[in-house]
């Protein structure tokens, strides 16, 4: 039996180094379900002992990796002693927001099926985001149905982004008396969708449709 | 060149003689000429879901020396260029085959000549089955998604690399303190954990040496009797877990989802996917099938499209 003997805590999430908040945030996730304590994945391989020692490295990556000020210490260290090249530091070269999720990119099926690697979860999340993508206007409801299905909280925008909590709920919630001017609602659902990783462009121009409905209905 | 695939995983009743008679069938009918082995001795019913009645040769006929080469009792099937080796006259004691009779039968199942050599195994982690197992050093791990399955199924793993490194040390020279250690150890829990460790205190040279021979096999896994509602990565998170945590390679091939018409199949002794070759579940095996003979150009023309 191997562990995760000299692998870097990127390598035992098997993320890549540039890896953004969300991909850091789906990697914790798939590593809980393969060894987390109900998982029929690891059923019986390994003993408690063994289990909690693995849970407890996969946790000290995530908190230290998702954290942006540990995470450049990290880089660093990994740099310093030179387990990584100097290409990459934390920041520079990160991936901040290559959005996964646009309009119209249908899965193969096909291919899909073949290579046996349709993932449950990664279905759903595709699934919402599309049936938001396809709308012509975004409401606040739906941003808050996508975030609550990706596992991220509105704490961790915030310190992503700095938009302020009131903000953000202001915005999922629709109170469009709240809201900040437009070109700032438009900086800000750009940062948020980016985050999301879900195409900016569609859901800046779909919310604003939304909010032009909203108002001419009253 | 021959491709022995012996196809395993611990547990009864996953599907080891459906899956061996299965994929055996849809290679044959692409063209490669196969032969499927039933290795579970003293419980061989292989035969029945080839849907055909147990042949008069078998295996036993070669181990007393009625005939002398073992593709003599090599006999057809109902689909062209597909044979069977049955060993349903093998009596009970051969379960407790002779230690000399089992390298016999493994040696000449090494040279027989046919594209494909797919061996049935029988439940279980005994030594004839281990050894059968390690005829080659591809094969096909069978499991189901419950936890008494995975259980077994990371049992069998475990069991089969405890041997592969007892028969390394017991050929070579190693320490006495070694060789003690291990003839004390029972391989029914990580055992190739405290081997490597007993090895590297006084061998630490040759720890790499067994670990690369761990490394030389390569074990293709296969889910079966998969229901809809079920966890559809479950397959890939166990080749990530243990392409992570042993030493060789594995490989996900596919689910088989579940289907009553098997049972069907077997009752009506029947070849489920001669039947019913439309089914989602032929479907599935078609699709390992193809994963395992890759693009490999079949030998004679299929005789049949599906």
């Amino acid at each position: 039996m191997k562990y995760f003997d000299g692998l870097n805590y990127y390598e035992i999430l098997k993320i890549p180094e540039n890896s953004s908040f969300l991909e850091i945030k789906q990697a914790y996730r798939d590593a809980v379900s393969i060894y987390g304590e109900d998982s029929l994945v690891t059923y019986s391989l390994f003993s408690t002992d063994e289990r909690e020692k693995i849970l407890k490295i996969i946790e000290a990556a995530f908190f230290t990796l998702i954290d942006g000020n540990q995470r450049a210490a990290y880089d660093r260290m990994l740099v310093d002693s030179g387990q990584s090249d100097t290409t990459f530091i934390s920041g520079q070269s990160q991936k901040q927001s290559e959005p996964v999720f646009y309009p119209g990119k249908a899965a193969d099926d096909d291919q899909l099926a073949d290579d046996a690697t349709i993932k449950n979860q990664a279905d759903e999340e595709k699934q919402l985001s599309d049936e938001i993508l396809s709308k012509s206007s975004v409401s606040g409801k739906d941003l808050k149905k996508l975030r609550e299905a990706l596992g991220v909280e509105i704490h961790e925008i915030h310190s992503l982004t700095r938009i302020s909590v009131s903000v953000l709920n202001a915005i999922e919630e629709n109170r469009l008396e709240s809201l900040p001017p437009d070109t700032y609602l438009r900086n800000f659902l750009k940062l948020y969708a980016e985050v999301l990783q879900i195409d900016p462009l569609k859901i800046v121009d779909g919310y604003f449709k939304h909010i032009s409905r909203v108002q001419n209905t009253d | 060149m021959t491709e022995i695939y012996p196809i395993g995983g611990g547990k009864g009743g996953v599907g080891k003689s459906f899956i061996s008679a299965s994929l055996g069938a849809l290679i044959a009918k692409w063209g490669h000429n196969v032969v499927v082995i039933d290795l579970d001795l003293g419980a061989s019913n292989l035969h029945t879901l080839l849907g055909m009645k147990s042949p008069k040769l078998g295996l036993n006929h070669y181990i007393d020396k009625t005939v002398r080469g073992l593709e003599s009792v090599a006999v057809p099937t109902m689909i062209p260029n597909l044979f069977f080796i049955s060993s349903f006259h093998c009596s009970m004691e051969i379960a407790n085959l002779l230690h000399a009779h089992k390298l016999k039968i493994i040696s000449a199942i090494q040279k027989l000549p046919f594209d494909y050599i797919l061996l049935d195994l029988g439940t279980g982690t005994n030594f004839n089955t281990l050894d059968f197992f390690l005829t080659s050093k591809e094969g096909i791990l069978i499991g189901t998604p419950e936890p008494t399955s995975i259980e077994n199924f990371f049992r069998f793993i475990n069991t089969v690399y405890f041997r592969i490194l007892k028969q390394t040390l017991k050929r070579s020279e190693f320490h006495s303190a070694v060789k003690d250690a291990v003839t004390e150890m029972s391989g029914a829990t990580g055992g190739t954990h405290d081997i490597l460790k007993i090895v590297s205190k006084y061998h630490p040279d040759k720890v790499t040496d067994l670990k690369n021979k761990l490394s030389e096999f390569k074990f293709k896994l296969i889910l079966n009797q998969f229901r809809k509602n079920m966890d559809s990565t479950l397959g890939n998170k166990i080749e990530t877990v243990c392409n992570r945590h042993f030493h060789s390679n594995f490989q996900f091939v596919g689910n088989i989802g579940y289907d009553g018409q098997i049972h069907d199949a077997v009752y009506s002794k029947t070849l489920y996917v001669h039947k019913y070759p439309h089914t989602q579940s032929s479907n599935d095996l078609k699709k390992i099938a193809k994963k395992i003979t890759g693009n490999r150009r079949p030998t004679s023309l299929p005789k049949e499209i599906s």
